[in-house]
């Protein structure tokens, strides 16, 4: 595995990291994101090495738990297929930075992302990004429809925002805001968590989920994972 | 062959030699791990020794995977020449035990052996190992571990796994490792915790009486014996591994040399030329779910040598058995509840020309059957208990399970020369910490060395060998 670390860093040119946001990058939402996530650009030029490299990396490693081409089967790890470049790069580093404090980020990615520079996280984001999507399965038709409602709506009572607001009508996120459609379920419920008591130290998301109780939370995540 | 014809003092000779309980198989997991990866123990563990999918494949992959400070070393064609973590992947594992036998055994130096021996063994430690656990090289990794126990009261070699590997993707997104295991004991390089070297009981008494039954499988062999094994593991689901093992014995001084070797007649149970060992598995995962289910096996043709009582010449008439195996694992990894279920049944044929031949059993031919299945609950990786079941049986030999001759003490005598020996083991674990585990274990029999009530022909009944163990278990 280290090998493929190696010869990324060894393959990839410098300039990636010195590449200049374009200017269509919008503010990271995180900030349980690494100081250096503000600066990840949006699109960045991935030598085609790297790419067989990220590939490579993503088949080989990471897909153990998430899948070959981001599709985990495993509730416990995140989809990551079509996920926002800049949302993935930026939790990367977040991982790398020790920053992102739920527990299976510090179990399992601390580790993980522990060796991976610039240039490797850059290109492992793209590669997911752009992997084929696929919805989850659907569940209970009424949660579902509840699930929808709070997404589309929020819940004015609660003070509990629109999540389309950030996260795009069909879930497929904005900017830096991630991809939700077609996620675990169970995976969403536990951020939800993370975000509610504080684990994962995102402001915006600690006030959206403080909101939400665990029936409502269990209604979006079910809506969520059967988006495509 | 009569009866008579037995020399009665070979029969245990044999046994020592081909029948090493399966109860002191050691296991360990190793926090070394953790700290080259960066990932908690829970990545690779559901709770230590027993792996996760994930473990299985960090495992198939060599120990490489690292997230250390590395001095690396190139060539100007950009070929790595050295990949070597700046923290040596050392650990070290203690083991503080205390064992209660419901009966004792007879204390041997009292007349007609009416005293009992102490009761409440305390091993202090049981055992204490060192553990280089990780990367060697970029595609080279170890498991090698070197154990004081304080039977032996020795330093020597334990579980060792010399690793190469490497992975290909195919098309499709397929993977495939493809990778050689250089190791002592077989299945120790196997990813399950179903299959006998890393399986339930993770650690058991050494002060306790074990049966005289076991498969040559069952950790017979373990660490007398040199394997080189190929496997492939596709898509981290079908498992296929084929290689051959050869005698590499401890502690063996050629008599003429008083060297390492060669090995000669003095030797006890040396494998003729090469014993072959097959493993196919397959897994599949989804949501939380992880199952397996394989075969296994080995081949060995073993002369006796002074197992036959006196140094017999490595040449000759051979004992031969064949070990075929299957295997189930079952885990269900949630948040805070995992649910783990292994079983395994080891089917052994015996064609025991060279003990025959040398009135040393009873039976040309013998077979034994050992099946065991366990299932194993964890709260939070917390708290958790363990019950399971166990099961030895077989043909009946008065050379493998001797009588109790005049003036026997009995306890590891079988009144029916029969195998048979079964019952039900429970256990429970607090883990204050992921790397520290406090067990309480029972074993119950019953049946042991063949009967229930006076198995031994002395009057000792099987379940006076139930046995309550307790083990404090650090690794760090």
């Amino acid at each position: 595995m280290l090998k493929i670390l190696v010869s990324i860093s060894l393959v990839l040119a410098m300039p990636v990291r010195a590449a200049e946001p374009p200017a269509t990058v919008e503010p990271a939402p995180a900030a349980d994101a690494a100081p250096a996530v503000a600066d990840a650009p949006a699109e960045v030029a991935i030598d085609p090495a790297a790419r067989a490299q990220a590939s490579r990396l993503a088949i080989g490693v990471c897909g153990t738990c998430h899948g070959p081409r981001g599709i985990s089967q495993q509730p416990k790890f995140p989809r990551l297929a079509g996920q926002n470049a800049n949302y993935l790069a930026a939790q990367l580093h977040a991982f790398h930075a020790q920053t992102r404090g739920d527990p299976d980020a510090m179990s399992y990615m601390w580790g993980m992302a522990g060796t991976l520079d610039d240039s490797t996280i850059y290109a492992l984001a793209a590669y997911y990004a752009a992997q084929p999507t696929r919805a989850g399965d659907s569940g209970d038709p009424a949660v579902v429809a509840r699930g929808a409602a709070i997404f589309k709506d929020g819940i004015p009572s609660e003070s509990v925002p629109p999540c389309a607001t950030c996260h795009g009508a069909d879930g497929h996120g904005v900017g830096d805001f991630p991809r939700l459609a077609g996620q675990h379920a169970q995976y969403i419920l536990k951020q939800l968590g993370s975000f509610q008591n504080g684990l994962r130290n995102v402001a915006i998301m600690h006030g959206v989920a403080q909101g939400l109780n665990v029936s409502e939370m269990r209604a979006v995540a079910a809506f969520l994972q059967a988006q495509p | 062959m009569s009866m008579k014809n037995l020399r009665p003092r070979t029969g245990p000779l044999v046994l020592l030699g081909i029948l090493v309980g399966w109860y002191s198989i050691p296991a360990q997991a190793v926090p070394s791990f953790a700290r080259q990866t960066g990932m908690a123990c829970e990545a690779c563990h559901t709770v230590f020794p027993e792996l996760t999918h994930f473990g299985r494949t960090f495992k198939a992959n060599g120990y490489v995977l690292d997230n250390l400070s590395q001095v690396r070393g190139i060539n100007a064609q950009r070929d790595e020449l050295l990949d070597l973590s700046k923290t040596p992947p050392i650990s070290i594992m203690i083991q503080i035990s205390e064992t209660q036998l419901r009966t004792s055994v007879p204390d041997i130096a009292s007349p007609d052996f009416n005293a009992r021996s102490q009761n409440g063994t305390v091993g202090f430690p049981q055992q204490i190992s060192i553990f280089y656990a990780g990367k060697i090289a970029p595609r080279i990794g170890a498991f090698l571990q070197l154990t004081y126990a304080n039977d032996s009261a020795t330093i020597g070699i334990d579980n060792t796994d010399l690793r190469f590997a490497n992975l290909l993707v195919l098309p499709h997104d397929h993977s495939l490792v493809y990778g050689l295991s250089l190791n002592n004991n077989p299945t120790v390089e196997d990813l399950w915790n179903s299959t006998p070297a890393w399986g339930f009981p993770y650690q058991a008494s050494n002060a306790a009486v074990s049966p005289l039954a076991g498969t040559q499988i069952d950790g017979a062999l373990a660490q007398s014996v040199a394997g080189l094994t190929a496997y492939v593991y596709w898509n981290e689901s079908l498992y296929v591994e084929f290689g051959p093992y050869r005698s590499a014995k401890q502690g063996s001084l050629n008599t003429l040399t008083g060297q390492a070797g060669p090995l000669d007649g003095a030797a006890s149970n040396v494998i003729s030329g090469v014993a072959p060992y097959l493993r196919v598995a397959y897994e599949r995962n989804w949501d939380r779910h992880s199952i397996e289910a394989g075969v296994y096996g080995l081949d060995v043709k073993l002369f006796p040598g002074a197992a036959l009582g006196t140094p017999t010449p490595l040449a000759g008439l051979t004992n031969h058995f064949r070990d075929v195996a299957e295997d189930f694992q079952y885990q269900f990894l949630g948040d805070e509840n995992i649910f783990t279920v292994t079983a395994t049944r080891i089917y052994e044929t015996m064609h025991l020309d060279a003990s025959y031949a040398g009135d040393a059993v009873e039976n040309p031919s013998d077979d034994l059957t050992t099946a065991r299945i366990y299932g194993t609950y964890y709260f939070r990786r917390k708290i958790g208990a363990t019950a399971g079941y166990f099961s030895t049986t077989g043909s009946s030999d008065a050379g493998l399970y001797p009588s109790a001759g005049p003036n026997s003490a009995g306890v590891i005598t079988s009144a029916n020369n029969a195998p048979d020996t079964r019952g039900f083991i429970a256990e429970v674990n607090y883990l204050p910490w992921l790397n520290t585990k406090l067990s309480l274990q029972y074993t119950a029999y019953t049946r042991f060395n063949g009967g229930a009530s006076n198995y031994d022909g002395v009057g000792r009944n099987a379940s006076a060998n139930d046995t309550l163990y307790a083990l404090v278990w650090f690794a760090y």
